[in-house]
């Protein structure tokens, strides 16, 4: 029965001839005396086949009036906006240089500045805009996101992992947009399914505090050199309470 | 503390990322009708998509692969439609539900299953069979044996791990067989012109 277990394992990759050879031997050798697994594999084999043979006429959908147009109207909004964009950078050289430091010092200046509310709107904004675009669904492991942030970016965090007492899953981390790109960005979801981030600006202290901007709550704290920034649904109730305290207590 | 700037994109990269964009517009509707079975639901989602992937095309990394990360929203934009509908969890990974799912009688003895299925299905069967699946089977069958996405794509897109995403497949594509044969082994009227 184990053997059979292992061969339903690997049967997709195996019909798919995605397995490597040593392993396409042992699951063809077991399937050869085991009547039930060749059955299943017969079967996955059968349906691969009538949906590959029939692909394209399942994908040729007769699209319903209008759709088209307006997907293509769409286009042209995001083109003559990049086209604007792109335009607006065709500026002598000294003011180029002139705005870079000025973005420079602006963002530096944000991360260190007394104004919490500018930099909580910039994380809030980025906290909505990564969490429409890219949302992973199920928990993830705390360590392999450490992981993947140190390995990736450099970045020595601990990760609060996922607490069912605090009433908060880790779903995953991946770098901040804002600032460039040099911000770790930790994502979480609370009981009630609320979207929470956590943000580390790294090199900054500065004092605790909480600002309500754009429609979420915000929690401002430093700890061992770096400033962190979790962003929470507007109301708060008692599980985001609780969450927050966790989050608090744990990251570093 | 000044970064370098990251290299702008000019008017013809986004020329050229919204013809190729647009160019998925047939694959992803017919995506979206499996995902959604109705054919204002699968409009609205792919119009949502598009709107996101338009919006938010700086988070597209140039030269990966542009269809996978539509179908990705597309995905994403999909599952919080029906966490929003309804906060059901259905939970379709256990063996419980493959075995609720499969038919009562088993199917007759078939030989040579393949050859039978690919002459006698309709095309009108076969999306009505898909579109009885359980919806996790459903996505993952369609990613993988219609638009033939790697098990990676496909895992990125439905947030689950290669092994959830191989089971499915593997769950999906019995099932379907299952639902075929039957189909096929119905006792019925010739029909002239089948196919």
């Amino acid at each position: 029965m184990d053997e059979c277990r292992r061969t339903a394992e690997r049967v997709t990759p195996y019909v798919d001839g995605a397995l490597p050879p040593g392993e396409r031997r042992e699951v063809e050798q077991h399937l050869q005396h085991c009547p039930p697994c060749a059955r299943g594999a017969q079967e996955e084999q059968g349906a691969r086949t009538v949906l590959r043979e029939r692909a394209d006429r399942l994908k040729a959908q007769p699209l319903p009036p209008g759709l088209r147009s307006r997907c293509e109207a769409l286009a042209h909004e995001h083109s003559r906006v990049q086209a604007v964009r792109w335009w607006r950078l065709l500026v002598p050289a000294t003011a180029i240089a002139v705005l870079l430091i000025f973005a420079g010092v602006l963002i530096f200046a944000v991360a260190t500045r007394r104004s919490d509310t500018l930099l909580a709107a910039q994380l809030t904004a980025d906290h909505v805009k990564c969490f429409e675009v890219f949302v992973p669904e199920k928990g993830a492991d705390a360590s392999e996101i450490e992981e993947e942030l140190e390995s990736k970016f450099g970045w020595d965090m601990h990760v609060p992992p996922s607490s069912s007492a605090a009433g908060i899953t880790l779903l995953g981390g991946r770098r901040c947009l804002y600032a460039d790109g040099s911000m770790p960005h930790v994502m979480y979801k609370a009981e009630g399914a609320e979207p929470v981030s956590l943000f580390r600006l790294e090199g900054v202290t500065r004092k605790a505090g909480e600002v309500t901007t754009l429609g979420h709550h915000c929690r401002i704290w430093s700890r061992g050199g770096n400033t962190y920034v979790l962003v929470l649904p507007k109301e708060t109730s008692p599980g985001i309470a609780r969450l927050a305290r966790y989050v608090e207590r744990e990251a570093r | 503390m000044v970064r370098r700037v990251r290299s702008t994109t000019g008017p013809a990269d986004a020329d050229a990322f919204a013809a190729e964009a647009l160019g998925l517009l047939e694959p992803l509707f017919a995506t979206a009708l499996r995902l959604t079975r109705n054919r204002a639901d699968a409009e609205d989602l792919v119009q949502d998509t598009y709107v996101k992937a338009f919006r938010f095309t700086d988070r597209f990394e140039r030269g990966t692969n542009l269809k996978a990360w539509l179908y990705t929203i597309l995905h994403n934009t999909w599952r919080n439609r029906r966490r929003d509908a309804s906060r059901d969890t259905v939970e379709v990974d256990s063996d419980r539900v493959e075995q609720a799912a499969t038919l009562a009688d088993g199917p007759a003895a078939l030989d040579t299953p393949e050859r039978i299925l690919l002459r006698d299905t309709l095309d009108a069967d076969l999306q009505a069979a898909l579109d009885e699946l359980p919806a996790a089977f459903r996505e993952a069958v369609w990613l993988r044996d219609v638009e033939e996405f790697s098990y990676a794509e496909i895992a990125g897109m439905l947030g689950v791990p290669i092994g959830t995403v191989m089971s499915r497949i593997s769950r999906g594509r019995r099932l379907l067989f299952e639902r075929l044969s039957a189909a096929a082994a119905r006792p019925g009227v010739e029909i002239a012109g089948r196919r």
